[in-house]
């Protein structure tokens, strides 16, 4: 039942996100540019990414370290441009690997001092954003070079996508996809019981860092829309609404894809209304809204569905004490 | 606020002439640094205590939110017709009232039950800042909220955005047209009504004053107006917002040390004996907020958590006591202030030329980079605090990385000691004792190297605990006397009878 109903609502979301596009047409006058067909496509698909990366950042309660990896990004960005100069490529590279540099920073220093794991992260987070802005400030000092559009990582800017970004992020969500699919068991295993797949010989280490590159990659994929500060809310966002609706983790990756997407995809609709609503912050608010709704109405967890037990229970509670006491 | 300022002056003029004040304070970096070390100290002492109770990154979703409630504070303001300004109290109590928000909220979506600590403050600061910057692009236009102050500040400025106060000879200047220094301008009075020119003969005039009105000393003295200078001070305002927020910050702490302390390390305790830690933790976020929006200016609202985080992260590894890490994290804190100004200038601690660096990778890698180095002075702050860290991770005589390599190095060596010792301790005199304590093949028995075993027989045969005799290894009297010594440690470690098993 739960199974079926889960399923009934990832095509009732992929439906509306469909419809969305003509329905504003229809009744804000959204006009369908080439720009909000681009931007809409790749809020989405990026949506799907982080949604379907995040449920296990969620689930293993590392929600933050996905706001410490976009932030250490940053001075990978400046050394990619003072590289090789303003290629995307370059920088998307040097994103990641600064990014996993402070995931490793983060690991040594949970490691081998007794620095708790919100502390290691707030370290690894505010010098590495120091270090890229210090970089920032070199480059834009530099006479030749204008640090033109790197400023754009840390808060996003949804408009500078083009056709080709969105192929680079089909082919990478595809990819990832891959493989989730392909070590699908070991993931489960690893995030539920990391002990356990330890001791059954599965190579610990090897899926955990595998599982950390997958989140450093959608990071990374997703600064240019999203921006360094809002990244985290793409991560955990649509899963932590998932999780609200099942117990599955097969159908919280399916049902947090379809809800990044939808809230990707409608977030960039929303904000084209307007030329003064920037699309990534939006996307966030649309994101969490979808939260709310989901904590308030899940049913079975939902808040909502809580109260209704808890009054039913006590009308239940009520009649047999008349029963007993009659 | 001017009050304060002015009898702080007045101290300060009892030791310095009011001439050197002034070029203290005009010296871009003896008021970046002072500023930089007065955040330093306010987030310290809050950051020892969030950092203790596993709240760090709340002061990271705190100084996001801020900004949400300052946008709020200056919509409201510019709705209300009062001139938006980044000192002024109702910013502040914006401010305030955003962290608080982003607290509440949290806790809400927390207790809840259906999200976890963690992922409920990921859920609120992005949520709150997205707001903050949807009203900004929105509704907010020409406003300096613009991107870099929102993330590195402007700390090297704090010294150009002051309060001047007057000492001596502070007339302020009434100039009415009598007066000798007026100037009499004549102004035509119907030329724009006539749309006609001054030289034509219709034109009607009249005497006006041209620079009549009321200067203040620092105005009449720059127009030449007066004889004598007045004495005025000039003093940053950054300065000002940052010794308030120390003095609360310090007061708080002094005041509620016991609390904080007690709140702390055992909150269950405090709430039992009547104390209310909510109350506290509240009034600490309070407090972290204000320090958030007070170094706003200043530092921008990301790199302003550094101030909370890594200083006091780099005490907690160096002391074990709470007294010794609201010491220790506020002179880390300051130094990474002082330090990081010459950073921003190309000096790390003084010492170390980033040019040279800068040189050295453009010869390694064949780059062409321009070798002066000027860069962000916040953002070169938070790296030399970062630099501490990380020397105080490395070196803490507790805790360092060196310390603990050579602790774990003795340890095993002196594990490997006790192997042997009760190896041949168990065998000696027993039938198998040619078998298993013959010294050319001792190794095998331990699957070590034969040089392996060669160190440690070497280390033992000098502690005086094993010697030789027929080719194989036995224990002297010395060393059976240690084996006795660590096998009563052992039972009484771990309270278990002391029962021989040689005696049925």
């Amino acid at each position: 039942m739960a199974e079926r109903r889960v399923w009934a609502m990832i095509a009732a979301l992929l439906a509306l996100g469909v419809l969305l596009v003509p329905l504003s047409q229809a009744l804000f006058g959204l006009r369908l540019t080439y720009t909000v067909r681009v931007v809409a496509l790749g809020g989405s698909l990026l949506g799907a990414l982080s949604g379907a990366v995040g449920c296990f950042a969620v689930l293993r309660r590392e929600s933050l370290l996905g706001d410490a990896l976009s932030h250490a990004a940053l001075p990978g960005v400046a050394v990619g441009f003072l590289l090789a100069g303003r290629q995307l490529g370059a920088l998307l590279v040097g994103a990641g690997i600064a990014s996993w540099l402070g995931l490793r920073l983060v690991a040594a220093i949970l490691r081998t001092t007794r620095i708790k794991q919100d502390a290691a992260l707030g370290i690894v987070l505010a010098s590495f954003f120091a270090a890229g802005i210090a970089l920032l400030t070199y480059i834009q000092s530099l006479p030749e070079a204008s640090q033109a559009g790197l400023d754009s990582f840390i808060f996003g800017q949804a408009a500078a996508i083009i056709a080709s970004d969105i192929a680079l992020l089909g082919a990478v969500g595809l990819a990832v996809t891959l493989v989730l699919a392909l070590l699908w068991k070991e993931f489960k295993l690893i995030t539920f019981d990391a002990e356990f797949a330890s001791a059954g010989g599965l190579r610990g280490g090897l899926i955990d860092a595998l599982l950390s590159t997958l989140i450093v990659v959608t990071i990374v994929l997703g600064l240019q829309l999203a921006g360094v500060i809002l990244m985290v809310g793409m991560l955990i966002a649509p899963a932590i609404a998932a999780r609200q609706w099942t117990h599955s983790l097969e159908q919280m990756v399916v049902l947090a894809a379809a809800l990044g997407a939808f809230a990707g995809g409608s977030g960039a609709v929303i904000s084209a209304l307007d030329s003064d609503i920037p699309t990534g912050p939006m996307i966030i608010v649309v994101a969490f809204a979808l939260v709310a709704l989901s904590i308030t109405l899940a049913p079975g967890r939902g808040v909502l569905w809580r109260q209704l037990r808890q009054r039913e229970n006590r009308r239940h509670f009520r009649s047999r004490r008349l029963e007993t006491g009659a | 606020m001017m009050g304060l300022e002015r009898a702080l002056i007045e101290l300060l003029l009892r030791f310095v002439t009011h001439d050197a004040l002034n070029a203290f304070l005009r010296s871009p970096q003896h008021t970046a640094s002072l500023v930089g070390c007065l955040i330093a100290i306010c987030g310290a002492l809050l950051g020892t205590f969030l950092l203790l109770r596993g709240l760090s990154l709340t002061s990271d979703a705190i100084s996001h939110t801020v900004l949400l409630g300052i946008v709020l504070a200056f919509m409201l303001m510019t709705g209300a017709g009062l001139e938006g300004d980044t000192s002024s109290p109702w910013l502040i109590v914006g401010a305030a009232a955003a962290g608080v928000g982003t607290v509440v909220l949290t806790e809400t979506l927390h207790r809840s039950g259906l999200v976890r600590q963690d992922a409920a403050l990921g859920l609120a600061f992005p949520l709150l800042f997205a707001i903050a910057v949807i009203l900004v692009s929105r509704f907010v236009d020409d406003v300096h909220l613009d991107d870099d102050a929102v993330l590195v500040g402007e700390i090297g400025l704090a010294w150009a955005n002051t309060n001047s106060h007057c000492f001596e000879h502070c007339e302020s200047l009434r100039i009415t047209p009598e007066h000798p220094a007026a100037q009499q301008m004549r102004q035509c009075v119907n030329c724009r009504e006539l749309t006609i020119s001054p030289r034509d003969e219709r034109a009607e005039f009249r005497e006006v004053c041209g620079n009549c009105g009321v200067y203040t000393p620092a105005q009449a003295w720059s127009a030449g107006l007066l004889d004598e200078a007045p004495t005025l001070v000039f003093f940053p305002k950054s300065i000002t917002v940052m010794l308030v927020l120390t003095a609360l910050t310090v007061g708080f702490v002094a005041v509620f040390y016991k609390e904080l302390k007690l709140t702390t390390f055992d909150a269950a305790l405090a709430k039992s004996l009547g104390f209310r830690p909510a109350a506290l933790t509240y009034a600490l976020m309070i407090l972290v907020s204000l320090v958030a929006v007070g170094a706003f200016d200043a530092v921008g609202s990301i790199l302003v958590i550094a101030f909370f985080i890594i200083p006091p992260a780099a005490a907690y590894l160096l002391t074990d006591r709470l007294s010794g890490m609201l010491l220790l994290s506020p002179v880390i804190g300051g130094a990474g202030a002082f330090f990081g100004y010459d950073l921003a200038r190309g000096w790390l601690f003084g010492m170390l030329p980033v040019a040279e660096g800068i040189a050295a990778l453009n010869a390694i890698f064949g780059l062409q980079l321009r070798e002066a180095w000027d860069s962000s002075i916040s953002a070169s702050v938070v790296l030399t605090m970062f630099v501490l860290f990380v020397l105080v991770w490395i070196l803490s005589p507790r805790y360092g990385l060196v310390v603990s390599a050579v602790r774990r190095a003795n340890s095993r060596r002196r594990f490997d000691d006790q192997v042997v010792l009760a190896h041949i301790h168990n065998h000696q005199g027993t039938p198998s004792h040619a078998i298993e304590l013959r010294a050319a093949t001792l190794h095998q028995h331990f699957r070590w190297t034969p040089q392996k075993m060669n160190r440690v027989l070497m280390r033992l045969r000098a502690l005086g605990f094993v010697s030789q005799e027929a080719g194989s290894a036995i224990l002297t009297q010395r060393g059976d006397a240690h084996v006795h010594a660590f096998r009563k440690q052992l039972l009484v470690a771990h309270n278990i009878p002391d029962i021989d098993p040689t005696q049925p």
